[in-house]
């Protein structure tokens, strides 16, 4: 039936609502550059979200733990392919997502026959020089955005748009990794509300679902009430975080935090629960 | 096939392969790589190495690393044909971080000394044929169990376990008796040697090697040229400056005879 061109516009239009669903439970990805590198963080509840992929690579993801693994590999066999063959610094985060995993995306997106891979994924990469740190956001259609300075995956467009205009009004400052945590886990705050607003609007339907002028109105809530719903939601969970740190010995410059350092950087109000 | 996290293998399926046996033509002299040396001293293990590539009596090179860093915890130091030397490298820093990071957790020590073994069975084609022979020592910092282990290969690929020292390359059967010598007779066995006195002693070494072999480059002080030393420990691989070789040479190996 899909052969008409009026049916198979439909499907993935049903394919667009069918994997819209899928992410709100999905907690959100963030970003940032600081003074020694690319700071990646998220809250995740049991499978890792972040990764390393090469010397200077790293991905952030949401959605299925299936389908983010199946992409890992193909970012990773395609990176050290490439360093293989031709050399380290010609494995940029740009080349593997142009012409690598988008385009597999996106036809794994409009195949309505097979199933769609369920993820977003958030590519950052550090640059030789700080001003060449790039960061890149696909989405399950294929669609990606380069970005600097910062960057985030949330379940809706309208949640990423209020995480984005958070982190900009931040001012443009160089961080310190401590600061960027810091602001790294407010926005993840902002998206983590604001996912939970958009269920309880959907279910009063009071309001249009989703239509995020409702969401741009509300109020951003205080520091203190943002790192309060963090301490809320992380007790059950893990505060993952990573760093491409540019100071770091050898080629391979991706270091996770672990829960000695992480509680040392983390405000004091978050550092009793982390376990280390 | 990437699920097994195995680099070699995926290159492998895209047409890659190591050692391409070709004779060596009448009249051709292959460039060579020379003496090599590793020794476990009171903090973990030296590795040494000269720096001359000779091809037959031409010295090619004067300024070769022959000891080469594959990932923070060990280090291959390379006697052979230099070509297939680096590649092997290649392969092998490559295969250690592609497995690291899509299995999630560091390879093996032992899985480490498997990927070497591997790489030379792969190459005994090119290595009888003349054109790829590399006999290479293997060292490294065992996390797991706390200790610096070596090991050493023939060209085929048999993994040997050095339990105090190794060598390779043609100044090694001079040094090796020398070492013999200082391990079982010298004041102190070398795993007891602190840092600086284990530098001396392969400066030592590597010194009485070129004094007999010309294929090994001593210590060249007008152009400020010394030795490859690493130092394996805990902590990782450290490259042990010029400038710390310098005053030590001076003051201990030099003799004014």
């Amino acid at each position: 039936m899909y052969e008409e061109p009026y049916r198979w516009v439909e499907a993935v239009g049903n394919r667009r609502q069918y994997l819209d669903e899928q992410f709100k439970q999905g907690s959100p990805v963030v970003a940032l550059t600081y003074d020694g590198g690319i700071l990646l963080a998220t809250v995740s509840k049991g499978t890792p979200k972040l990764y390393e992929i090469y010397d200077r690579l790293a991905i952030g993801g949401m959605g299925h733990p299936t389908d983010l693994e199946k992409l890992r590999f193909s970012f990773l066999e395609m990176a050290h392919v490439e360093g293989f063959n031709r050399s380290p610094s010609d494995v940029t985060g740009s080349r593997l997502v142009k012409y690598g995993i988008a385009p597999v995306i996106k036809q794994a997106f409009e195949e309505v026959y097979k199933a769609p891979f369920i993820v977003r994924i958030l590519v950052a990469e550090l640059g030789q020089k700080p001003e060449k740190d790039a960061l890149l956001t696909i989405n399950y259609d294929g669609t990606f955005e380069e970005t600097t300075g910062r960057a985030v995956l949330a379940a809706t467009p309208a949640v990423q748009t209020k995480m984005m205009s958070y982190l900009k009004e931040q001012g443009t400052v160089t961080l310190s990794l401590e600061q960027a945590l810091d602001l790294a886990l407010r926005a993840w705050a902002i998206g983590s509300l604001a996912h939970q607003q958009e269920e309880t609007d959907q279910q009063a339907e009071t309001q249009p679902p989703a239509s995020g002028a409702g969401l741009a109105a509300a109020a951003i809530p205080s520091a203190d009430a943002l790192m309060a719903h963090v301490r809320g939601i992380a007790g059950g969970r893990t505060i993952e975080c990573a760093v491409l740190d540019r100071q770091a010995p050898g080629t391979s410059k991706y270091r996770s935090l672990k829960p000695a350092e992480l509680s040392r950087l983390l405000p004091k109000s978050l550092q009793s629960i982390v376990v280390s | 096939m990437g699920m097994h996290g195995d680099f070699l293998q995926l290159l492998k399926e895209q047409g890659y392969t190591l050692g391409v046996p070709t004779a060596v033509a009448a009249g051709h002299t292959l460039t060579n790589a020379t003496t090599i040396l590793a020794f476990k001293y009171r903090d973990g293990v030296l590795v040494a190495g000269d720096r001359r590539a000779t091809a037959g009596n031409m010295v090619m090179y004067d300024r070769t690393d022959k000891v080469l860093e594959i990932d923070r915890h060990s280090v291959l130091a390379i006697a052979g044909v230099p070509a297939t030397a680096y590649e092997m490298v290649r392969v092998l820093e490559h295969s250690f971080k592609y497995y690291r990071r899509t299995q999630l957790q560091e390879l093996s020590f032992d899985g480490k000394l498997r990927a070497v073994s591997k790489l030379l069975k792969d190459n005994v084609p090119a290595a009888l044929a003349g054109t790829g022979a590399v006999v290479p020592v293997f060292a490294g910092y065992d996390l797991e169990q706390g200790s610096a282990k070596i090991y050493f290969y023939d060209i085929l690929g048999a993994e040997f376990e050095g339990v105090e020292y190794a060598v390779s390359g043609s100044g090694s059967p001079t040094i090796r008796g020398i070492l013999h010598y200082v391990n079982t007779w010298g004041e102190q066995p070398l795993s007891a040697l602190p840092e600086e006195q284990a530098m001396v002693q392969a400066l030592r070494l590597l010194t009485s090697a070129a004094e007999f072999d010309s294929a090994t480059g001593g210590v060249n002080r007008e152009a400020s040229l010394y030795p490859i030393i690493k130092l394996i420990t805990g902590a990782g691989v450290q490259t042990v400056p010029d400038a710390t070789l310098k005053p030590l040479f001076e003051s201990q190996v030099v003799r004014y005879v």
